[in-house]
């Protein structure tokens, strides 16, 4: 019955996790990370070889051969993993969520000398700001541009009892005239451009907008495709990019948060 | 043991109808896809794919450079089929009620057909869609959509209502076509699987497994044992989370919102387990044709099927709490009637067949993988209403919980991945039963490359069904029968 229902759920534990624990983290994500000092100019060409989206290139730069490595096209196969000769890790953390786009791509010099792109802030050193900030609600609107739904049922999952998002005070509304931010997901596919123009314009300005996923980032593993635009930004501004194929409840905490972070800063 | 075709020969003419295969019974088989290819010199074909209710489907193939008859008048299931035909190939189709575009909306110039045709800079162009119209006294239209009011997928649904009744609702879907069968064609037979598993989200291991099945079935090779123990219990698992995610989203719908959120925690608990035992929370990554990227330790294995036990013991204490609920009877009870015929007709598969009495399930129709050392009880009820699908579900958790035991305590060893021939040829096929019902793939490489690959999904045979259990009921039951069907419109819209 219905008291025996809430009675039970209400005996749960305590399930949230605490923000220190979620800023950052990628547990699950498949996201990669390079060991700058075991890289060789002979593992930067191989890896780039076996990247089905091009994340990662291998080339010239400054007059000398680096490797880079776009998150926003990383789809997580985990490819460059199995044969870049531990070179290549898992990240253990991620600090490219909701960044501008030039941050999401990183550069290493490809004979082990070191990462030549600058560290990513650092997700806990925002915790002040975020607080403050949040004093007053974010109002989010999620948008499908055309995603696979993988990045919905991550976007879902930030309401139930671990993420708790209602907590920082955002919350999902249901129209784009209600809405601060505009989440959007997916490549933008030829038969959503109209409606994701339109559900753009909707939302009262001052906007954020944040493409979440590969899709979004870059179309992902749909580039090239007929039948889509591209990514969100050949649509509409974006202001922040959300890396992951599909990007963990974590990293969208983080990257929603920087996001915020970033336009507070300005 | 996978779920090989035989081919019937063809012998119709260009352009004659043929007759629809019976089963054993003596009643028309089950439609369970239609799709359009390219011969060897370009000519197209089309490919009719039938249940007989033997355990190897078969498959009918007519040439189709002539307009070829629509089955759709004696096979009601195949309207889509045939729409989607003709907008990816231009194949012509004789008598059929409704060649409205599918897939290419009012944006896309219908002379081009993009299976067949060049599609750089395909122009941008106008043509007009016109919905059916019902007309009457006190007749209202309501339109909803693409962009609805929750975190879902987009689509249209427009409702012809008189007061708050449903008269007759018409879909318009395929906002997320994102020409996916287009782009595997050319890809490296191993680079598919990264693909399909975009094609559904949130049954992205279904998808893997089933193609990287369909390139096995093409080379006629099988995944090790031990891949295919590891495959059936990533199976198992994406239903058990699925089913979860979906009773709780029932509760959501009716607003009954504290065992909602318990569900939610619960599927999270399972995603997080997940990704302690493989690194993933969806198993993307994992499945490759010849069987496994790489081996999952046995402890851990062990670890998850421990978590996923207690997981289920919570849900099915509260799922059966909830169905036990007079004010959630109320709601889910006689809500949302998909008729057995109806069911039928559309060749409706998947839990929303199972509810509605029609008792089908790939794992034991056309067993594959890991399930012939298996014998699975298939749930099956006949009430067709919210209550039963949602009571499918919860019988169908409880089974995926008990063989995820089974397959983890008998894990056999030995290797993961079978060779896998660069240059191969040939046709493949594979049926999978996916949280939503038979998913199946059919592909074709020549050297090593794809050059046809289809995808059945079962939302694409599902969504023309919903309409008929959604008419007679009240707008604002709307969602609930909606989300009791749950189903993928990118799956559907690919």
């Amino acid at each position: 019955m219905i008291g025996d229902v809430i009675v039970r759920s209400l005996r749960q534990a305590d399930r949230v996790i605490p923000i220190e624990e979620l800023l950052g983290n990628c547990d699950g994500s498949r996201m990669p990370d390079i060991v700058a000092d075991r890289l060789t100019p002979a593992i930067a060409e191989k890896i780039a070889g076996v990247c089905p989206t091009a994340a990662l290139a291998s080339d010239e730069f400054a007059g000398r051969l680096c490797l880079r490595l776009s998150y926003g096209r990383c789809v997580g196969c985990g490819r460059c993993i199995d044969v870049g000769e531990s070179a290549v890790v898992p990240a253990k953390r991620f600090a490219w969520s909701g960044v501008a786009k030039d941050q999401t791509v990183r550069c290493w010099d490809a004979s082990g000398r070191g990462e030549l792109t600058p560290p990513a802030p650092a997700p806990e050193e925002a915790r002040a700001e975020i607080h403050s900030m949040l004093q007053r609600a974010l109002n989010v609107r999620e948008l499908d541009a055309g995603s696979c739904n993988g990045c919905e049922t991550e976007i879902t999952a930030l309401t139930n009892p671990y993420y708790d998002l209602e907590r920082f005070g955002i919350h999902f509304v249901a129209s784009p005239k209600h809405a601060d931010m505009l989440l959007v997901t997916g490549p933008v596919t030829r038969n959503m451009a109209d409606a994701v123009k339109a559900t753009y314009e909707a939302v009262p300005a001052p906007k954020l907008v944040v493409a979440v996923g590969a899709c979004g980032c870059s179309a992902g593993i749909f580039r090239g495709s007929h039948a889509i635009i591209g990514a969100v930004d050949d649509v509409i501004p974006v202001d922040g990019y959300i890396p992951g194929c599909p990007p963990t409840p974590a990293m969208l905490v983080t990257g929603m948060l920087e996001v915020l972070r970033r336009r507070v800063a300005r | 043991m996978s779920a090989l075709m035989s081919l019937i020969p063809n012998r119709s003419e260009a352009g004659a109808a043929f007759l629809i295969p019976q089963t054993k019974e003596g009643v028309p088989a089950r439609l369970v896809m239609i799709f359009g290819s390219l011969g060897a010199g370009g000519e197209r074909r089309v490919h009719y794919v039938f249940d007989t209710g033997e355990s190897r489907y078969s498959e009918i193939v007519l040439p189709a450079e002539a307009p070829v008859h629509s089955i759709s008048p004696q096979v009601p299931a195949a309207a889509w089929y045939e729409r989607e035909i003709c907008d990816q190939y231009g194949i012509l189709i004789a008598n059929h009620p409704d060649l409205r575009p599918l897939l290419l909306h009012d944006n896309w110039p219908s002379a081009v057909h993009p299976m067949v045709d060049p599609v750089a800079a395909v122009p941008w162009s106008k043509r007009e869609y016109r919905f059916l119209e019902v007309r009457g006294e006190g007749i209202a239209e309501v339109a909803v959509g693409p962009v609805h009011a929750g975190i879902i997928e987009p689509g249209h649904f427009r409702f012809s209502v008189v007061g708050d009744t449903i008269l007759h609702l018409e879909l318009r879907h395929f906002y997320t076509h994102k020409g996916t069968e287009k782009l595997f064609e050319g890809k490296p037979a191993a680079d598919g699987a990264m693909l399909a598993e975009s094609v559904s989200g949130d049954n992205s291991f279904a998808h893997a497994v089933c193609y990287s099945q369909a390139v096995e079935s093409a080379l006629d090779i099988e995944a090790p044992p031990r891949a295919a123990a590891l495959r059936l219990i990533g199976l198992e698992l994406e239903r058990l989370a699925c089913h979860i995610s979906d009773v709780g989203g029932l509760c959501t719908d009716v607003g009954f919102s504290v065992p909602a959120a318990y569900a939610t925690g619960l599927k999270e608990t399972l995603l997080q387990a997940s990704a302690r035992c493989c690194g993933t929370r969806y198993w993307r990554g994992i499945a490759v044709p010849g069987g496994l990227r790489f081996d999952l330790d046995s402890g851990r294995v062990a670890a998850l099927a421990e978590a996923t036990a207690q997981i289920h013991r919570e849900f099915s204490e509260i799922a059966q709490l909830v169905v036990e609920t007079p004010s959630i009877q109320n709601r889910f009870e006689t809500a949302g009637v998909l008729r057995r015929e109806v069911a039928q007709d559309l060749a409706v598969v998947g839990p929303v067949a199972r509810a509605s009495g029609v008792n089908i399930d790939v794992r034991r129709d056309h067993p594959y993988g890991g399930y012939p050392s298996y014998s699975i009880d298939i749930p099956v009820t006949h009430y067709g209403d919210v209550m039963a699908r949602a009571r499918i579900r919860i019988a169908e958790a409880a089974v995926s919980a008990g063989l995820i035991q089974e397959a983890a305590n008998s894990l056999p060893g030995g290797s993961i991945l079978a060779p896998i021939a660069l240059e191969a040829e040939g046709l493949g096929f594979s049926a999978v039963e996916s949280p939503r019902g038979e998913l199946c793939y059919w592909l074709e490489l020549r050297p090593g490359r794809l050059t046809r690959c289809h995808v059945k999904s079962p939302s694409f045979q599902n969504w023309p069904a919903m309409p008929f259990a959604v008419a007679g009921n009240i707008i604002a039951d709307f969602p609930l029968v909606n989300k009791s069907f749950n189903l993928s419109y990118s799956g559907c819209d690919r």
